[in-house]
């Protein structure tokens, strides 16, 4: 009891140091001089920073959800708790919240602060990046199961799945990895947030927003009537990062905690396509030998594939520079710098840099500065999309053995739909025969034996 | 007995496959009023765009024809009833879409609880089989993942090739070398879009000539400047006290007053007028303009050429350039002086760029600034704040140890910048009053004046704040109050608005000796070549020699008043008067350009 208080200090401690930080906010320029033409400044309708407990607020939500989810898949094996946390979900983090602050996008800011120290990365978002993923790392993608307002409000309009081609699954599944290596690589440099720019679900949360995001999202949801979760599995950059965490997950989920009878009828349950039916670990003899060199042949080509992502990676970094404000405004100057002027106004890359207040030397010094980093930061991205293909390829070469269907450690969303598929599940609800077959559990043996 | 009416109560339906009618019928319905609303947001979302008071043709129209026609009330009233009734349309569409939104959630809403539970009715259990060739799909299934990996990775290697080499970029990811793209280094010296120094000193491109000191070491004056011996006077088209500028076979200068402000170039062979250009439209520029008293005028700063272009400022705020042929390039308003007098600073040009010192309000407002501008376009170069108010000087290029600087005066300092990044060099602690005289560079000294307190020289090499190492004399008789001292270097002069002559030794400030002209003098005077050319308010032209004892050699009186300071090149004096624009010396043609 002594030792719990003793733990109970911290966090409380925590809290109070959390709470003493307060915002401080003025204007950072000067309003304009209006007092030739008497207009008048309107007075600002812009709402206040949101409050700081508000902020702590949202990361106390989140910690509460993902226990709850936690809670639901691992003790409760219930659905039905964790659809009415995704509502909850998409009621406080999506519509309430407005999508944001949000997970997602999380990685971009501390991507940032890592690589500028003129930027702080705020705490909230220090909580919500990392907390999805310290539960993955303990219970799987808990966070994706029913806390994600994304993917709860695809969950939503899941009406009636259709398998994706195994195929076609595994091509589309790279480009999540390769939206979080371009997402953090162009953050890094202050240039582009791409994960919230190319968000297609916080317009709808914000009920308004760029015509094309909005129609993206709408596209998302009527494709989501019939593929489980399009964007949770073939976009989203921070499910590449959970996917990760949740392989070497401590615990995972089970389709039965039980003994599997191998009855089958978990197979089609999944609607997300991460249900792994059994498979021997050895190849026949015959085929051995073609499997051992194929295996070979892709471990050698890894570094091959790497090193010439980064190739082409460094050839990106030109292009994709331009996504940086600084480099886009020096490279419209130099653009225009040499010709007759033709018009009586300034160009708009000349007004910009009047505006900026900035002189063409410094701008196109630091721009240039920033396009090298994000040339280097090409290399290391083009390298990362190599080393992603690579380790697909690897990962489909290598024969694993499964005497059990089970759900894929990294790409099982958690949702707990196949439970209800499994005849020990009825049991263990009491709801089976009164008297189990043998080799089938009773809801008294199975306490304790949920994880 | 009374008729019992038996009405048979609603059938119950209880039977799956009813149930399931009756939520296929709910999610059709709600399916169909779903896509209606969305297909009458679309609609709503293409009128909205259309609707956008910032895009619509018909005000577009009107606001330029509005340009053209700046006190047409009628149209004024037109264009803000056209802009009221848009945007009343235009938030009555957002509106209508707010609600679309909603109804849109609703019939999808519906939709889903329906779709779902007619799926839930049908929903089978699936009966598992033994699939013998499940090991072989299995297979199966991973060799064409492989493939479909090695497509996508073939997808992504052409996407990323193609746009690598799609787009070209002028910008370096070298530092060093993108800094030499825009710096005044010598790459950019030999690409500077402007005539050369010789060319430029040859003429009189600015307030005082090439440098700003009004002083010409080659030239000649004419014995006389009698009436009857100019080559040609011509009227002056718009009122100023600004100075004439020549560069080649033309001569600008600016006038104007509230209503209209221009450049106006004559014909140096024969004073006819080449080309005049208003200086209108400046975006940004205010409708309405300050109050500038009389004595100052809207015209007061003198124009500038580079050779190339010729740049106007007006105590507005705007600046415009012109082509030598009277096109014009670039204009913009930098903000309205606050200046109790009315701006009067000079425009300076430095290889193709405009130095603009602009002094305003009081220290504490931080809206003083010294900024350098592309000549080719207007944009600024750079822009340094200076901690000083209004002020009346125009500043000066002086070329020490092989870097231009450009000198500076305002109440208290006298302030160097480094003319290619804008870095200020140095400062001096030694002005007071409201400062009017321009400084000057003689002599390899900085020779500045506080009016009618103190005359001072400066050494241009420090570093810093050098108020107590660098101060090189100081005398507090003799020190004008309007004009702006001369020096050949070895001489300095100056002269009071009430006519006091004094010539001072340039270097220790020595005065040598003083005379009264008897006459009021508001324009500074002129070194060319031996001579020294002094112009009054009355039309006096009086010239003596350089030297040191006073001597008038000529005095001529013309039909004039003389505010501006005179101009030579090519061995020709042009004199702008309140009525006339005068010429007087050799009668071959102008060099011309």
């Amino acid at each position: 009891m002594v030792r719990n208080r003793q733990l109970a200090r911290w966090p409380f401690l925590l809290a109070c140091c959390l709470f003493a930080i307060t915002a401080f906010a003025e204007p950072r320029f000067p309003p304009p001089d209006f007092s030739e033409t008497q207009h008048q400044l309107p007075v600002a309708t812009t709402p206040a920073a949101r409050a700081v407990w508000l902020a702590y607020l949202d990361v106390a939500v989140l910690a509460a959800s993902l226990g709850l989810a936690t809670w639901f898949i691992y003790k409760q094996r219930s659905r039905r708790g964790l659809f009415w946390l995704g509502l909850f979900s998409i009621a406080y983090f999506g519509f309430w919240r407005k999508g944001c602050i949000c997970s997602i996008g999380s990685p971009q800011n501390l991507a940032l602060g890592l690589f500028d120290s003129s930027y702080a990365v705020p705490l909230t978002v220090t909580a919500f990046f990392a907390l999805p993923l310290v539960v993955a790392l303990f219970a799987g993608r808990s966070f994706c199961a029913g806390v994600c307002p994304h993917g709860a409000l695809q969950d939503l309009v899941l009406v009636k799945p259709a398998q994706v081609p195994a195929w076609l699954e595994h091509g589309l599944g790279l480009l999540p990895f390769i939206f979080l290596g371009a997402g953090v690589w162009l953050a890094t440099t202050g240039s582009i947030f791409l994960f919230c720019q190319y968000d297609p679900f916080v317009p709808l949360f914000r009920l308004g927003g760029r015509s094309a995001m909005v129609l993206t999202g709408v596209a998302f949801l009527v494709l989501g009537t019939v593929v489980g979760r399009p964007y949770c599995r073939f976009a989203c950059p921070y499910g590449a990062l959970l996917k990760m965490a949740a392989t070497v997950a401590k615990w995972r989920v089970r389709v039965t905690p039980d003994i599997c009878t191998q009855c089958k009828l978990c197979e089609h349950a999944c609607p997300f396509g991460a249900m792994r039916e059994p498979e021997q670990g050895t190849p026949p003899p015959g085929q051995l030998a073609l499997e051992r060199r194929r295996l070979a042949g892709f471990v050698i080509l890894l570094p091959v594939l790497m090193l010439t992502g980064a190739w082409l990676g460094g050839l990106l970094g030109g292009p994709a520079a331009r996504l940086n404000p600084h480099v886009a405004l020096a490279e419209d100057y130099l653009a225009v710098k040499d010709q007759a002027p033709t018009q009586v106004a300034n160009t708009p890359a000349e007004l910009a840099l009047s505006r900026a207040r900035l002189d063409p030397q410094s701008l196109v010094t630091k721009a240039a500065q920033i396009k090298r980093q994000i040339v280097i930061g090409g290399w290391i991205f083009g390298a990362w999309v190599g080393l992603v293909i690579g380790g697909k390829l690897i990962s489909l070469s290598v024969r694993r053995t499964r005497t059990d269907f089970e759900p894929d450690r990294g790409g099982c969303f958690s949702c707990a739909r196949c439970f209800e598929s499994c005849p020990q599940e009825f049991v263990r609800r009491g709801v089976g025969p009164a008297s189990a077959p043998e080799g089938l559990v009773g809801p008294a043996d199975a306490k304790g034996a949920h994880v | 007995m009374s008729d019992t009416v038996v009405i048979a109560a609603p059938k119950p339906i209880r039977s799956p496959a009813e149930l399931a009618a009756v939520w296929r019928w709910a999610a059709i319905t709600a399916a169909i009023f779903s896509i209606v609303v969305g297909v009458a947001m679309v609609f709503a979302h293409l009128e909205h765009k259309s609707s956008d008071p910032w895009r619509s043709p018909e005000l577009l129209k009107l606001k330029a024809r509005l340009r053209d026609e700046p006190h047409n009330d009628a149209l004024k009233t037109q264009i803000r009833e056209m802009d009221l009734q848009l945007r009343q349309r235009y938030f009555h569409l957002l509106s209508l879409k707010a609600s679309g939104v909603y109804l849109l959630c609703g019939g999808a809403a519906v939709f889903l609880i329906a779709a779902g539970q007619v799926r839930r009715i049908h929903r089978r259990p699936s009966m598992p089989k033994l699939n013998p060739l499940a090991a072989e799909q299995l297979v199966k299934a991973r060799r064409e993942s492989r493939l479909a990996i090695a497509g996508c990775g073939a997808v992504i290697v052409t996407v990323l090739f193609a746009t690598a080499y799609g787009s070209k970029s002028p910008l370096p990811d070298d530092a060093v070398v993108a800094a030499k793209l825009v710096s005044g280094s010598e790459a950019t010296a030999v690409a500077a879009d402007c005539a050369t120094d010789d060319e430029l000193r040859a003429n009189w491109p600015g307030f005082r000539g090439f440098d700003g000191n009004g002083y010409s070491a080659s030239g000649s004056l004419p014995d006389s400047f009698a009436a009857e011996v100019a080559l040609w006077k011509s009227p002056v088209p718009a009122p100023g006290f600004n100075s004439p500028l020549v560069f080649g076979a033309q001569v600008f200068f600016t006038g104007g007053d509230a209503t209209k402000r221009e450049v106006i170039c004559l014909d140096a062979n024969t004073g006819a007028l080449s080309w005049r250009q208003a200086v209108e439209k400046v975006p940004g520029s205010p409708a309405q303009l300050p109050e500038i008293p009389e004595q100052t005028g809207f015209c007061a700063s003198t124009a500038a050429t580079d050779g190339r272009r010729v740049y106007a400022w007006y105590a507005n705020g705007d600046i415009a350039a012109f082509s030598l042929d009277g096109r014009p390039l670039w204009a913009r308003h930098l903000a309205t002086p606050k200046n109790p007098y009315g701006h009067a600073t000079s425009l300076r040009t430095w290889r193709d760029r405009v130095i603009v010192q602009f002094d305003q309000g009081e220290p504490e407002d931080r809206l003083s600034k010294l900024l350098a501008l592309d000549g080719r376009t207007g944009a600024t170069i750079w822009e340094k704040l200076r901690p000083v108010g209004a002020s009346w000087a125009t500043p000066v290029i002086a070329e020490v140890a092989g870097k231009s600087q450009i000198i500076t005066l305002a109440v208290p300092w006298v302030m160097s910048y480094d003319v290619v990044t804008g870095a200020e060099l140095w400062r001096v602690q030694t002005l007071e009053g409201e400062i009017t005289p321009s400084p000057i560079f003689a002599g390899g000294q900085v020779i500045v004046a506080s009016p009618s307190s103190k005359l001072a020289a400066l050494r241009p090499d420090g570093a810093g704040d050098v108020s107590k190492t660098h101060l090189a004399w100081s005398v507090e008789e003799g020190a004008p109050d309007v004009t702006s001292p001369v020096s050949n270097g070895e001489l300095l002069f100056s002269v009071s608005s009430g006519g006091l002559l004094v010539c001072f030794e340039a270097k220790g400030g020595k005065k040598i000796w003083d005379h009264d002209l008897a006459m009021e003098t508001q324009a500074s005077p002129a070194i060319v070549g031996d001579r020294l050319l002094l112009l009054s308010a009355k039309g006096d032209v009086v010239v003596c020699p350089v030297g040191r004892e006073f001597k008038e050699l000529s005095r001529a009186k013309l039909e004039d008043a003389f505010f501006a300071s005179p101009a030579v090149a090519n061995g020709r004096v042009y004199l702008r008067g309140n009525k006339n624009v005068w010429c007087f010396g050799v009668k071959e043609v102008a060099h011309v350009h």
